[in-house]
């Protein structure tokens, strides 16, 4: 055989197993498609090509998977940009793709959704630094495993990466008290919510002071953290008050003795009839 | 109060009250040794009344619509005064008028009362104990809830196991394949329609048969305690000597109503959980199957035995056989005697059945 023909053959196996992996490509992205369309989920291809992709190409969908923004339907455009519903031409500059954003861009990036957060952000020490590589939101929540914001965040092995801790714990030691009660209340709309108890208002009003403490921790200002700390926790007393429906165990008492009583006095007449 | 003796008389004038009255005091008489246990037919007006209006009730606010029939509920037991009680009412009646009916039925079942000349009895007896099912069965899915949606599914797919006419039966019910708003549609329909009309029917019918032949005489505390219907033409069994309906009987049937109300009281405040668990609380998600799912606890026997044979059919066969033994109870069972404890053989193969019967629902909730 000729070694043209030869390297032909050998291309030709090359392309053979290419087209087979492609095959074998889309039919998992049509299944997955065909998934999400049963799920009444919108299509993302991003998500669809890149899940079936490995090294750095597949890893961010397994990480965005674990992420706060995967729970609230955030996908990849939200961030990188392009068109999700359209494979071809998905990473068109045409379509708005940015690609990977540049440190200095991604506080305005995510700004764009987390406003007040941006503000709180821009006026603080970190804020300032950026120019000159300070850190920037992904630094403590990630960049496709997001995480949201947490008193947890605010720890040792973090903050360390750039100073000292010294200043971060007084911050993180204000708003302790405040997270907790964030919490216990959580836990207690979780419960009454499986009791029947209707808390889409409860969850609304404690998303928003969940957002307003949680944006503060990005000021960096003890002093104002503590003010404002004092506030939530105020509101949030108003909040836990809330929480129960229907009557007492005192009513209920009442109305079985009040049975109980009838079937007695009913008992009491018949003796004597009899 | 002169207002109201007019208003009476008036009536009486037309409808002749005071000698239905006097009648029922002194002409309708019971049995000189009836025990309580005759009083949980009047315990089952009671309850089937008041399913009727906390029904009404929440007819009022409920929306039988997949989008809007949860949060409807959801509206009605957090904005609506005392809505959340009346739901429970709802929801806890309908399983206790279960409850009570297979205790009547029990009581009738050892005292021998179905036996001629009251086959009749028996048998719209258990044809409303079936409707109680039925309609218990449609309400569940109301609220369109987790728990009602796959619970739903689970009892429905069993009818499936039907051969032939099966799959065709399951899609007649859900309206589809799957339960949805075909379902809810059909399902609400048989609820607040068809059911409650056809069980007022058929109770009017059950009352009517025991005003014609008259209350069975309890096999306790006599020495003959066969029964006294030798296959003769019809006759009214009468209690001569016996303790008048009203207001003897009657006070027994309030003491009754009372304690009954009692148990259920308890229940409603201090229980709710136990007939509305969580999952009764989240909205149906046709996507997301929660862990266990089973019917309610009066199908549960039927899930597990269709579970225990290898093969559905046989399963499927046995429990028709067992559900038609216990219907056509009074044509099998021909003998005189009405005394448990003089007809062994019958007693304890009931009492097997019925231990048989909850070891299956225990089975089947722990399953």
């Amino acid at each position: 055989m000729h070694p043209a023909l030869d390297r032909y053959d050998g291309l030709g196996i090359l392309l053979m197993r290419g087209w087979s992996l492609s095959l074998l490509l889309l039919a998992v992205i049509m299944l997955s498609q065909a998934q999400a369309d049963a799920a009444g989920v919108a299509v993302v291809n991003c998500i669809s090509c890149h899940t079936v992709l490995s090294g750095r190409l597949g890893t961010p969908v397994k990480l965005w998977n674990s992420s706060i923004h995967a729970e609230h339907g955030i996908t990849c455009n939200a961030c990188h940009g392009g068109d999700p519903a359209d494979s071809a031409n998905a990473m068109s500059p045409a379509r708005g793709f940015r690609g990977k954003p540049a440190a200095t861009a991604v506080p305005a990036l995510c700004g764009g959704c987390h406003m007040g957060v941006l503000k709180h952000y821009n006026e603080s020490a970190h804020g300032r630094a950026l120019a000159v590589g300070g850190p920037t939101c992904i630094t403590c929540h990630g960049s496709h495993a997001v995480v949201s914001a947490s008193i947890e965040l605010i720890n040792r092995k973090n903050c360390s990466k750039c100073h000292s801790y010294t200043k971060a714990r007084k911050i993180k030691n204000a708003m302790l008290k405040t997270e907790g009660m964030l919490k216990a209340i959580d836990k207690k709309i979780a419960v009454l919510k499986v009791q029947g108890v209707d808390t889409d208002k409860l969850e609304k009003r404690l998303f928003a002071l969940r957002n307003r403490f949680h944006a503060m921790y990005h000021s960096l200002d003890v002093k104002l953290i503590v003010q404002e700390s004092d506030h939530i926790q105020a509101e949030l007393k108003k909040t836990s008050g809330i929480g129960g429906v229907g009557t007492g165990p005192l009513v209920g008492a009442l109305a079985i003795a009040w049975a109980l009583l009838a079937a007695f006095i009913f008992y009491l007449i018949r003796k004597n009839l009899d | 109060m002169i207002l109201l003796k007019k208003l009476y008389n008036w009536i009486d004038d037309r409808l002749g009250m005071r000698e239905i009255i006097n009648e029922k005091r002194s002409g309708y008489l019971l049995p000189s040794n009836v025990n309580a246990w005759y009083s949980l037919g009047s315990v089952l007006l009671v309850i089937f009344a008041l399913q009727v209006m906390t029904g009404l009730l929440l007819m009022l606010y409920y929306v039988p619509d997949v989008d809007k029939a949860f949060s409807s509920v959801a509206f009605i037991m957090n904005d609506i005064p005392l809505g959340r009680l009346v739901r429970l009412f709802h929801a806890v009646g309908s399983s206790l008028m279960i409850v009570v009916l297979v205790l009547h039925m029990l009581s009738i079942l050892f005292m021998g009362s179905y036996k001629s000349p009251r086959e009749l009895h028996w048998l719209t007896g258990f044809v409303l104990l079936l409707m109680a099912m039925g309609i218990s069965l449609t309400g569940y899915l109301l609220p369109w809830n987790q728990l009602s949606f796959w619970a739903t599914t689970v009892a429905t797919d069993g009818i499936g196991t039907i051969p032939v006419v099966g799959p065709y039966l399951v899609e007649l019910l859900r309206g589809g394949k799957m339960v949805g708003f075909k379902t809810l549609g059909r399902f609400y329909t048989l609820h607040v329609g068809l059911l409650p009309a056809g069980i007022t029917i058929l109770i009017g019918v059950h009352l009517f048969l025991i005003q014609r032949t008259g209350v069975s005489t309890p096999p306790f505390g006599l020495e003959d305690t066969s029964n006294p219907w030798k296959e003769e033409k019809f006759k009214y069994e009468d209690h001569p000597g016996g303790i008048p309906f009203f207001p003897n009987f009657f006070l027994q049937d309030l003491i009754s109503i009372s304690l009954y109300l009692a148990c259920f009281l308890a229940l409603v405040f201090f229980a709710p959980n136990l007939f509305l668990p969580a999952t009764a609380n989240l909205p149906a998600n046709p996507y997301v199957t929660p862990a266990h799912i089973k019917p309610e606890w009066y199908f549960l026997a039927n899930y597990q035995t269709l579970k225990l044979f290898p093969s559905e059919i046989i399963g499927l066969i046995v429990q028709v056989l067992a559900i038609a033994c216990v219907a056509l109870l009074p044509f099998i069972d021909r003998g005189a005697e009405k005394h448990p404890l003089k007809r062994p053989f019958f007693t304890i193969t009931a009492l097997g059945c019925i231990l048989l019967w909850i070891g299956m629902t225990v089975w089947g909730y722990y399953s």
